[in-house]
């Protein structure tokens, strides 16, 4: 009681002396699920990690405008195509009060590719060939090929310190995980919230709220309940109807985003009726995108032409092609000798039913069949990676790579050979390769903008909408989303 | 009465293993978890990768057979996706859901047992029918309607209960409500049923014909012989409360096995799926063995294993 009034006393004396950060003393965030995994080399799903980083420090991280700025790394330089020096900023400290040091960053990267941890995100750096301390500042990393793509995947790279992990091993740190970042943890109770405690001497800063408590609250319904009673001064993950249902309570806001991922439609380039290229192009031009958008998500889309959305690297614009027009449509199944083919349009409880219904009823009115099969996503998944003919006509897709980059979108979808393709044509395959392996981004801009016309022209899949992260709150809370759904506490302040 | 225990014991565990065997080879079959816990673009040497490193790649019976020789040292093994022994994430959910489960089955037969005895007692009077109208709308009525019109009446508009969570014993009575309000109905018309049946046998006009009064008739002799039907319905709530509790709890936070079912379905964390429903199959089995140990001492003519 006494601290706390101090507290308040202090706090008082502050703003009258500077403007100074009001804060609240405890925020209530709900999220739709528990932390998978606290330790950052395991899981990498949005509740997890919208949660431990803010426990961690990133090696590098995105600034509000998308770009690449120094986190634990002051600075970096690219020596040649296949090695890259970052210099390690000092005077970092673990919450355990030790510092952080260039050795504690070879180990994050070491352990995160090492196949023995078996982490989920091995795929994502697994282009690293090594990593080394070069001198007590310094760090050195080496990549198999050059590879574009580092930096935005070293964004995810959290800081972990060697000697705790060496110490507790895997199973214990992920429990009590030890960090370096504003925020550390106070209690996990599973299933049921976990609560962090601000950093005070943090070294950016002393961090907004002094602790935050993340609930599970599975269900939306529930969320915007708390939300409207006090109970929760933040929730993630509405929809669309929620945000619009929110927006009529003068003490809460909708907050909200474009990210990275886009909505799209896969198209089986190998197998079925969609084997015939004009066949492909109706369905483009029997979709009409703002409908969609404006009745189904209540604009929180945004219209896209390409696979991809532009807060990724690779985004070109005026590719075009894709326009609304169910007489072209009409005209295309005519000539390919298919009007009322048969599509099956596989779906799982993952995806919208209202979307999916939507886009039946658009291909129906422009003469297809459209047959929709639903299954569990597990089922979904291995029909959709297995083989072409086992992967339906069409089906729909919300990608995100998590690195902002055309290679993490279009090179897994349609070069040939990757378990999602179903299409192949060794023209695309050639330019993707390409943008892939150099590091000038002019160049690589040339190659994905021929890639997106080949794509345009065979469409193997089409863009539909950039998806937008949407997020309640209480009006004194000021925050803006970013592309890439992280959700820093460090970044929100508090207004009342 | 040992041999019957014993016979009913081997019962129980045949049950918990065809059901434990059943849940092993529909999960297996249904879909590759490996996908599930992969990136979206990870390449296909890393999914093998992951599929060898966690042993799916073995043939299926070898799979069952490493999870039966686990079983019986005990072992649940080790969650893939949350890398803690499954059992250690079960045990922390346990204490919340038989907590709601408990104070459902005080709803469930604290409102359901004296709403059917007074619907039989006073057969055709006027209160008859809104009992039954409250019967049947919460038969009728989705436990999920039901619990986000409560949390949208109580919690929003009134401000009396909490949204969601467990903090304190007020967190308990919106969601023990939603999920009693099923069994409940049940409840009440079981007793009505068994009361109704007992009211027309001959001991009840003989105790009215000797002086004793309606009411110590119903009170004595009634309610001790209608009782029997209403114990067996209970054991067989008690499953279809720990069934209801996966949306229940959904709906209100509430972190029991209900709401980590669910999770862990959807993440396709199978050691944990399977840990649920050997739990809950053996919740099931075990309460329906003390159902039917429960009619001896209730009437002491049921005599156990005499044929």
């Amino acid at each position: 009681m006494l601290k706390r009034l101090g507290l308040a006393i202090f706090a008082l004396l502050a703003s009258s002396v500077v403007q100074a950060q009001p804060f609240r003393e405890l925020v209530t965030i709900d999220l739709p699920n528990d932390a998978a995994t606290l330790d950052p080399h395991l899981q990498w799903d949005t509740d997890s990690y919208a949660i431990y980083r803010n426990i961690f420090d990133n090696l590098v991280t995105r600034d509000a405008t998308g770009r690449i700025v120094p986190q634990i790394a002051e600075s970096w330089r690219q020596v040649d195509d296949t090695t890259i020096t970052f210099k390690i900023r000092t005077g970092v400290k673990f919450h355990d009060g030790t510092a952080l040091t260039a050795e504690d960053v070879v180990f994050s990267i070491r352990r995160i590719i090492d196949p023995v941890l078996r982490s989920p995100q091995l795929s994502q750096f697994d282009q690293i060939a090594s990593a080394d301390v070069t001198d007590p500042t310094t760090v050195t990393v080496k990549t198999k090929t050059p590879y574009p793509a580092l930096m935005a995947q070293l964004v995810k790279l959290s800081i972990v310190p060697k000697a705790v992990v060496e110490r507790v091993g895997a199973q214990a740190f992920n429990l009590q995980p030890v960090g370096s970042g504003p925020y550390k943890l106070r209690t996990w109770q599973r299933g049921v919230s976990i609560t962090l405690d601000a950093v005070p001497d943090y070294w950016r800063g002393r961090p907004t709220f002094d602790s935050a408590n993340f609930r599970v609250v599975p269900d939306v319904a529930t969320r915007v309940a708390d939300l409207q009673t006090g109970r929760a001064d933040i929730v993630r993950q509405l929809g669309p109807d929620e945000a619009v249902r929110l927006k009529t309570d003068a003490r809460l806001q909708v907050l909200s985003a474009p990210t990275e991922r886009i909505g799209y439609m896969f198209i089986n380039a190998m197998s079925g009726p969609t084997q015939d290229v004009r066949v492909r192009r109706a369905i483009t031009h029997a979709i009409d995108r703002k409908t969609l958008i404006d009745a189904l998500l209540q604009g929180y889309g945004n219209e896209v032409d390409i696979v991809l959305t532009r807060a990724n690297f690779g985004y070109v614009d005026g590719i075009g092609g894709n326009a609304y027009d169910p007489a072209k449509a009409k005209a295309l199944l005519r000539e390919a000798n298919a009007v009322n083919a048969p599509l099956s349009f596989l779906t799982s409880p993952a995806y919208d039913r209202r979307l999916v219904e939507a886009l039946q009823q658009m291909l129906q009115e422009a003469g297809f069949r459209v047959d929709i099969q639903t299954m569990d996503h597990p089922t979904f998944l291995r029909r959709r990676q297995g083989r072409p003919d086992e992967a339906g006509s069409i089906s729909l897709g919300r990608w995100s790579c998590a690195c902002q980059d055309a290679d993490g979108v279009i090179f897994p979808l349609f070069r040939s050979g990757s378990t999602w393709a179903k299409y192949a044509n060794p023209d695309f395959d050639k330019e993707v390769d390409a943008a892939r392996s150099v590091l000038d981004e002019a160049k690589r801009l040339v190659h994905y903008r021929r890639a997106f016309e080949i794509l345009r022209e065979d469409v193997p899949g089409l863009g539909l909408y950039q998806d937008y992260a949407i997020y309640g709150a209480r009006r004194e809370v000021r925050w803006q989303p970013t592309a890439n759904e992280a959700f820093f506490l460090f970044d929100m302040r508090w207004q009342p | 009465m040992p041999r019957y225990l014993v016979s009913r014991l081997l019962q129980a565990v045949l049950t918990t293993f065809g059901v434990m065997t059943i849940v092993f080879f529909v999960m297996r079959l249904s879909g590759d978890p490996v996908l599930l816990l992969v990136p979206e673009g990870a390449t296909r040497e890393h999914i093998d990768a992951l599929r060898r490193e966690l042993g799916f790649d073995q043939p299926i019976w070898r799979q069952y057979l490493t999870f039966l020789a686990g079983l019986l040292r005990f072992e649940l093994g080790v969650s893939v996706v949350q890398r803690i022994p499954a059992w250690d994430i079960l045990a922390s959910r346990i204490p919340y859901t038989l907590a709601l489960a408990g104070a459902a089955l005080v709803v469930a037969i604290g409102l359901g047992v004296p709403a059917g005895v007074t619907m039989a007692v006073w057969r055709g009077r006027w209160f008859e029918r809104p009992i039954a109208a409250l019967v049947v709308a919460g038969q009728s009525m989705p436990t999920f309607l039901t619990g986000i019109l409560m949390i949208m009446l109580f919690a929003v508009t009134l401000r009396w209960l909490p949204s969601s969570g467990v903090e304190g014993p007020a967190s308990v009575i919106m969601p023990a409500i939603a999920l009693g309000m099923l069994s409940m109905s049940t409840f009440a018309r079981m007793a009505r049923i068994a009361v109704v049946d007992e009211l027309g046998k001959d001991y009840v006009r003989a105790g009215l014909a000797r002086g004793l009064s309606p009411g110590k008739v119903v009170a004595r002799h009634v309610l001790r012989n209608a009782s029997i039907p209403v114990v067996t319905i209970a054991a067989l709530e008690i499953g279809n409360l720990l069934a209801g509790a996966i949306i229940v709890e959904t709906v209100f936070a509430w972190p029991g096995i209900g709401q980590l079912a669910i999770q862990a379905i959807q993440s396709r964390d199978f050691l944990v799926v399977q840990a649920i429903v050997l739990f809950v199959s053996l919740v099931y089995v075990v309460v329906n063995l003390a159902a039917d140990l429960l009619y001896a001492s209730i009437d002491p003519r049921i005599r156990l294993g005499s044929s």
